[in-house]
């Protein structure tokens, strides 16, 4: 489903990734942890173009992302990268709510300008995803009445409206309330138990162990460890990814 | 997009009425042309004042002097009738070559000079120089009395450049006949040397002032007319002497106690006569003048509102270009806001107005001030929007991206709807500077609301009533929208909605 083969980039000739690579199939959890800065981050930003990378390829449905070795990509490229953007969605760790808008409105205003969906049906799926991430009550709200928890939950319901096959969490619980954070996994939870492709790149370490089908430990721009949760978390191989998790779990 | 093309069309439509409104003062070449079209189009600053060309005191819409009274004679004798085009004194002569009008005539002094750049009929009236100090003054007698001193006298006049020969002179330039001798009786400056018709009117009725020495100097007052007109120059000049030979000039001459010594080499012994006294104009009930003005705040709201609705939607193409655009665009963009932010509004108006005919391009005034106003203005829009932009959050662009809107798309929806609110506030703020900002617009022959005050006040010397008056118009256009920032800035505090 995904391929990322012989990823490099750089910052500022500064190398974070010197050549990494992951298969994701369908309907997959995989989840990646590591330290701050390690990366997590950028490889999801990299799979839907929010990152631009100089060498080695991304394969998302066999649409192909190429090394773009320069500032700004070209025609082809953004075409690539805007067919990419509609089979995947993304949740980000600040939720990036449009806040000039209401709920609804987050979550119409895409399908009906870019999907050409009708106003009556993309009111019908807005209200079914509310319903779905429990937020029918909310739906003309504007984002700065709702707490944290429910801003990432309308994310969610927005992503899913454009429906995508693939979804990308970026932190996602990182900036809630620790109250907040069971909500947002539960929906996440949901959405991979009914088979939806995942990548979460994620701090928290209890629902990376049970939403995970893989576990991918990244350090410095490499991945150093991959394996099932069981692997990773009982019986890790490499010496940093035990130092990573004996300092993380102790907290 | 609707509403932005709704804009577009405004200021198309804008456009197209300055520019026939424009079209009607726009003079063109050669005496049947003149003729079919039925008026001569003549420039003159009525702000120069009394006895030229100056707002009856009566009647402030009309406007009386000497130089109507010759102009509506000479237009008679075309068999049509004459049209006074506004312009400021010391710009007539580059206004006449660029095809203002087609003919000025306004106490200008035939010199050498002028004559390189414009062709003047025969002399329609000797002019001398009259020096005028305070009532109290005992040094001055003479114009030889004045190295040292501080004479006030007008910009580009003949008495400037005899102040300048004397050598030693503190010369004060004024652009206005009237500010040299409110100076002098203040105390500002030791004398003022000016043409004898100004002084008879402006300096003789004030008890404070008092004439020094006799008229010195003498020269020609001409008509100016565009060098490729020389048949109007030979039309003009065969009246100019059937009006001598009938007596038609002397009249008008005695009419306005235009007659001295000197006039008298010329003409027949005058008869001493009574004229419009500035007396009257003193007199005059202020709701008298609220026609003119009112026409003058229109002009200023016409100005404003056209030319701010050209700022706004340049400025954002102009932000739009900086941030998102790619060289060699986001570098045009930048470059023209630096440019016309760091260089003054006046001289960008003296560009576009007396500089471009210069290379072919002739604007009529309301589209030079339309153009020039929206034109700088858009460059200060153009930053508030640009800082509008940049504080949207980086996370909204990649939240629309991702969710799969084209790069247009998310900037229009999703990036400058929020970038607007931010700039909403300094844009209220800009259209009240413009609203202000307009009366610079009077350089380029626009009779604007500031403009007319200059004009009334330097005639009736009411600048007291007549400013606050002017000032009341400003406010009471500013202060709603004064408001409507308020409120604005108010409503945004509260929500980020």
């Amino acid at each position: 489903m995904i391929r990322v083969s012989n990823l490099h980039k750089y910052y500022d000739n500064q190398p974070l990734f010197k050549g990494i690579n992951l298969d994701i199939k369908k309907g997959e959890a995989v989840v990646l942890i590591g330290p701050s800065g390690s990366g997590k981050s950028t490889f999801l930003r990299c799979i839907n173009g929010l990152e631009y990378f100089q060498e080695g390829e991304i394969d998302v449905d066999d649409i192909e992302l190429h090394s773009i070795n320069r500032l700004e990509p070209g025609k082809d490229d953004m075409e690539a990268i805007r067919k990419i953007r509609l089979k995947i969605g993304m949740v980000f760790q600040q939720f990036n709510l449009f806040p000039h808008m209401t709920v609804l409105e987050n979550i119409t205003e895409v399908p009906t300008r870019v999907l050409n969906t009708g106003k009556d049906k993309a009111v019908e799926n807005a209200t079914a995803l509310l319903k779905r991430v429990n937020l029918e009550e909310k739906i003309n709200s504007y984002p700065d009445e709702l707490s944290g928890g429910e801003q990432q939950r309308v994310a969610i319901a927005r992503a899913l409206a454009m429906k995508p096959e693939t979804m990308l969490f970026d932190e996602p619980t990182s900036s809630l309330d620790p109250e907040m954070v069971g909500e947002v996994l539960s929906v996440i939870k949901d959405l991979v138990e009914e088979g939806m492709t995942t990548l979460i790149a994620t701090h928290e370490m209890g629902s990376a162990r049970e939403v995970a089908d893989r576990v991918v430990v990244f350090d410095k721009g490499d991945i150093i460890e991959i394996g099932s949760p069981e692997d990773i978390f009982t019986n890790p191989k490499a010496e940093r990814t035990k130092t990573f998790l004996s300092r993380v779990l102790k907290q | 997009m609707r509403k932005f093309a709704t804009i577009l069309l405004f200021i198309a439509v804008i456009a197209v009425i300055s520019s026939l409104l424009g079209q009607q003062a726009w003079s063109s070449d050669g005496i049947e042309e003149i003729k079919k079209r039925g008026y001569l189009l003549w420039g003159s600053d009525a702000e120069g004042g009394a006895p030229y060309v100056f707002p009856d005191p009566k009647n402030p819409s009309r406007l009386i002097g000497f130089e109507v009274d010759l102009a509506n004679a000479i237009a008679k004798e075309l068999g049509i009738e004459a049209r006074q085009l506004q312009n400021a004194w010391d710009s007539l002569i580059p206004a006449l070559k660029r095809g203002d009008f087609d003919i000025a005539m306004n106490g200008i002094e035939i010199t050498p000079q002028r004559e390189g750049e414009v062709l003047f009929s025969k002399p329609y009236y000797i002019y001398t120089e009259q020096l005028v100090v305070r009532k109290n003054e005992t040094r001055i007698k003479s114009i030889d009395d004045l190295k040292g001193k501080k004479v006030g006298t007008l910009s580009g006049a003949v008495a400037q450049d005899i102040l300048m020969n004397i050598g030693g002179v503190d010369v004060k330039v004024y652009s206005g006949q009237v500010e040299p001798y409110e100076d002098l009786a203040l105390g500002r400056l030791d004398a003022v040397l000016l043409d004898l018709p100004i002084a008879a009117y402006y300096a003789k009725p004030n008890p404070k002032l008092k004439y020094a020495g006799n008229p010195i100097g003498e020269g020609f007052y001409g008509i100016a007319i565009k060098k490729r007109d020389s048949e109007l120059k030979n039309t003009i000049d065969e009246i100019l002497i059937k009006l001598l030979k009938t007596g038609e000039l002397e009249k008008i001459y005695r009419k306005w106690d235009l007659w001295d010594k000197t006039q008298e080499k010329l003409f027949q012994a005058i008869k001493d006569t009574g004229f419009v006294g500035l007396e009257e104009s003193k007199k005059a009930p202020i709701y008298t003048f609220f026609p003119n003005l009112l026409k003058g705040a229109g002009i200023t709201i016409l100005i404003s509102v056209s030319s701010m609705l050209l700022a706004v939607v340049l400025g954002l193409i102009l932000a739009l270009m900086k941030i998102y655009g790619r060289p060699p665009l986001s570098t045009a963009a930048a470059a023209y806001i630096e440019i016309y932010r760091g260089t003054p509004l006046l001289i960008q108006l003296y560009i576009l107005y007396y500089g471009l005919p210069n290379i072919g391009i002739s604007l009529n005034p309301i589209t030079a001030a339309f153009i020039g106003l929206g034109m700088n203005y858009a460059a200060y829009e153009a930053e508030l929007y640009r800082a509008g932009i940049n504080a949207v959050p980086k996370g909204q662009m990649e939240a629309a991206l991702s969710l799969g809107m084209p790069q247009s798309l998310a900037i229009k929806r999703i990036v400058m709807p929020q970038a607007v609110r931010t700039a909403l506030p300094g844009v209220t703020n800009d259209f009240i500077a413009l609203f202000k900002d307009s009366s610079l617009v009077s350089v380029i022959a626009m009779v604007e609301l500031t403009k007319t005050y200059s004009i009334l006040a330097a005639t009736t010397l009411r600048f007291f009533e007549l400013g606050l008056i002017t000032a009341v118009l400003y406010f009471a256009m500013s202060y709603p929208l004064s408001l409507l920032a308020m409120r604005l800035e108010k409503k945004l505090k509260g929500s980020k909605r």
